[in-house]
């Protein structure tokens, strides 16, 4: 495959970022008995990021980490307890109705599971003509020329076949291309895709990560890929970032990473990820046992600090750490690294 | 070489549908050691899931056809009836961890008398007592702490409710666990715990697994032998050894291909195309549509041919003698 991710190079700090979030906190409000305030839950808890054209960040971390609100805060499907986001420069909490309008059609989301995303009702052409009409693309001709061309870039041919096909007649990978092909449609600059291939089967994977690559290269654009699989990342994204207990606790350079990953919880997620390697048979994983913090109640200072076995005592446990930035590529929350590596 | 446990033969399971037969398993046979564990990988709809049903014959209604030969012990299990499978095979001697198992624990029970249940069942002369006490030796088999037993399942994480699904099969002390895709619901890092689990009960235990798992990642960590399926056929049985530095046929070394790779980089291959339909199956080999290397003879039905260090493989691309023809 050839690696879209070394022939970009796109540099960091170079012109407007597409999106950026500055310190962003989504908290859920628990209620008992439908009145009373009884806490809150910290689903994301103080996110600052930025994603340039033509980028693809990496977002790792397991089931409730904040990384689904995460992308969901982004596409305003949830409204930030505190901090801004940024669309090409523009604070998204002073959109008006028609600005949120235009921006939720610059960018695009691809679901996890692609049949719960498609409207089983619908045709292949309605479920493509609806963004559309929605965002008053009208004409008949320009509609059948956009259909024509996204359906051309994921690959559904032929073309004629498809349209009037429903969900459920279209196989996994199928059905997640024309998911793909909806999110494109109106051109979008940014494309959050949370979990695109975890519902697929290993052999269909790969071609869609592909599809991917190649519509960033073509159209230029940004990309979020929210994954639990360390080891797709290392063939799609610039940048990882490593999420735990609602907050990003690793930042660095996809290349950089994978050679070394520095937080504990990222060593971990690494060392839990099987290659297929008859070696792994007579091996067993050093893995922290426990549970993922609670995010209603999280623990004092450090959130990995209960399962980590290098806590520092009387540190880990009292201080939030803050972002060591250990090299150019390379920044990490973790009191390990205060005096850098 | 130690006792063959499982031997099965010429293995069909068809269910039986408007449009005709599906295939769900044909033909297959294998023949799997004490204390091994057999990994079956293949894409979804590949019959992985049909074939355990078929060994512990959880059939629907809709069975077509049901034969062959499953030699469990030495003894042919399918001429067994009904009422002598459930009461000697069944659970007592073949245990199973179906799929998204950690969802199917009854939430009203208490998960003791969830674990009791089947030994109590099983052996009449089982006091309660005595299965309290087994549920919480298995219990510490998995790794959980044994007051958990008085909780109900919805005060346990995922990971510890698949523990305790499989702290059930294993409760009843059988010879063979099938387990039906039983991480790839969790967490990387619970995962990663619950394979170390089974691989030391594999060591210290010696139980037999099958491992049903559409990630060979995963399967790396627990398997000896690696069958790979296509189409309700088993097209590829080899020991993990070999298998995963050099795997035989066309389909299992595409399917390796795919697998992204976190420590190593790697050209990544998909498999163009899509599985044939299980009703209406080619007559040639069922992975010929999709193969790079099909020639004249893949419209014929290949046969089984065993190689060197004892990897069956059904292509055509090697001859009786193991020899590779066509590569």
């Amino acid at each position: 495959m050839p690696n879209v991710a070394k022939q970009l190079q796109q540099q960091p700090g170079q012109g407007e970022p597409v999106i950026r979030v500055e310190d962003l906190h989504t908290w859920f409000e628990i209620r008992r008995m439908g009145f009373f305030k009884a806490g809150d839950v910290r689903a994301l808890d103080g996110v600052s990021f930025e994603l340039y054209q033509g980028e693809t960040i990496s977002i790792v971390g397991e089931s409730g980490c904040g990384k689904s609100t995460l992308a969901k805060t982004i596409l305003g499907i949830h409204h930030p307890t505190k901090g801004k986001i940024f669309f090409q420069g523009k604070d998204l909490s002073t959109l008006d109705k028609a600005g949120w309008k235009n921006y939720r059609a610059s960018v695009g989301y691809i679901q996890q599971d692609p049949y719960g995303a498609l409207p089983p009702f619908m045709t292949v052409k309605r479920i493509l003509e609806e963004p559309m009409k929605i965002n008053g693309i009208t004409d008949k001709k320009e509609q059948a020329r956009r259909i024509r061309q996204v359906l051309e870039e994921v690959k559904l041919a032929p073309i004629e076949d498809f349209l009037p096909k429903f969900p459920h007649m279209l196989s996994g990978g199928q059905q997640q291309r024309l998911v793909i092909a909806r999110a494109m449609i109106l051109g979008p600059k940014l494309l959050i895709a949370d979990e695109p291939v975890s519902m697929l089967d290993a052999s269909v994977r790969v071609e869609i990560l592909q599809l991917l690559q190649g519509l960033q290269r073509r159209h230029n654009l940004g990309i979020i890929y929210i994954t639990h699989d360390l080891s797709t990342v290392r063939y799609f994204s610039e940048r990882i970032f490593s999420m735990y207990g609602a907050k990003i606790i690793e930042k660095s350079s996809t290349q950089a990473l994978l050679k070394e990953p520095l937080h504990p919880y990222t060593r971990a997620l690494f060392e839990a990820t099987s290659d297929p390697d008859v070696e792994n048979l007579r091996t067993f994983k050093e893995v922290p046992t426990g549970e993922p913090p609670s995010l209603m109640n999280p623990p004092k200072g450090c959130r990995f600090h209960p399962r980590c076995s290098k806590k520092i005592k009387g540190l880990c446990d009292v201080e939030i750490p803050p972002e060591f930035q250990v090299d150019d590529e390379h920044s990490v929350a973790c009191w390990l690294y205060k005096d850098g590596k | 070489m130690s006792k063959v446990l499982l031997d099965v033969r010429n293995l069909k399971l068809y269910f039986r549908t408007r449009s005709g037969p599906v295939q769900a398993v044909d033909n297959v046979s294998f023949q799997l050691e004490e204390g091994k564990t057999l990994a079956v990988v293949g894409e979804s709809g590949c019959g992985k899931t049909s074939l355990t049903k078929a060994i512990l014959r959880l059939l629907p209604r809709n069975v077509e056809t049901y034969e062959g030969e499953i030699i469990f012990e030495g003894e042919d299990i399918m001429k067994y009836n009904e009422d002598k499978f459930r009461k000697e095979i069944r659970w007592s001697k073949i245990a199973m961890v179906p799929q998204a198992s950690m969802n199917s624990l009854n939430p009203v029970l208490r998960i003791e008398d969830q674990l009791m249940e089947p030994l109590l069942l099983h052996d009449r002369t089982m006091t309660k007592k005595k299965a309290l006490d087994r549920v919480k030796e298995v219990f510490n088999i998995v790794g959980l702490p044994t007051d958990f037993l008085r909780r109900y399942p919805f005060e346990l994480s995922g990971g510890m409710r698949q523990r305790a699904t499989i702290a059930m099969a294993l409760a009843a002390n059988p010879k063979l666990v099938v387990l039906d895709e039983p991480s790839s619901a969790l967490d990387l890092l619970t995962q990663a715990n619950l394979m170390n689990v089974l691989k030391r009960i594999k060591q210290e235990y010696k139980t037999t697994f099958i491992l049903i798992t559409h990630d060979i990642g995963t399967a790396s960590e627990l398997a000896d032998e690696i069958a790979v399926m296509y189409a309700g056929e088993m097209v590829e049985y080899s020991s993990a050894e070999y298998f995963y530095t050099d795997a035989h046929h066309p389909y299992s070394r595409k399917l390796m291909a795919s697998v992204p790779t976190l420590r190593e980089d790697k050209e990544l291959q998909f498999i163009p195309g899509q599985p044939p339909s299980l009703i209406n199956p080619p007559s040639g080999c069922r992975y010929a549509a999709r193969c790079e290397k099909r020639f004249e003879k893949c419209s014929e039905h290949p046969c089984t041919v065993e190689l060197e260090h004892g990897a069956k493989v059904q292509c055509w691309l090697y001859d009786e003698t193991g020899e590779v023809k066509h590569a």
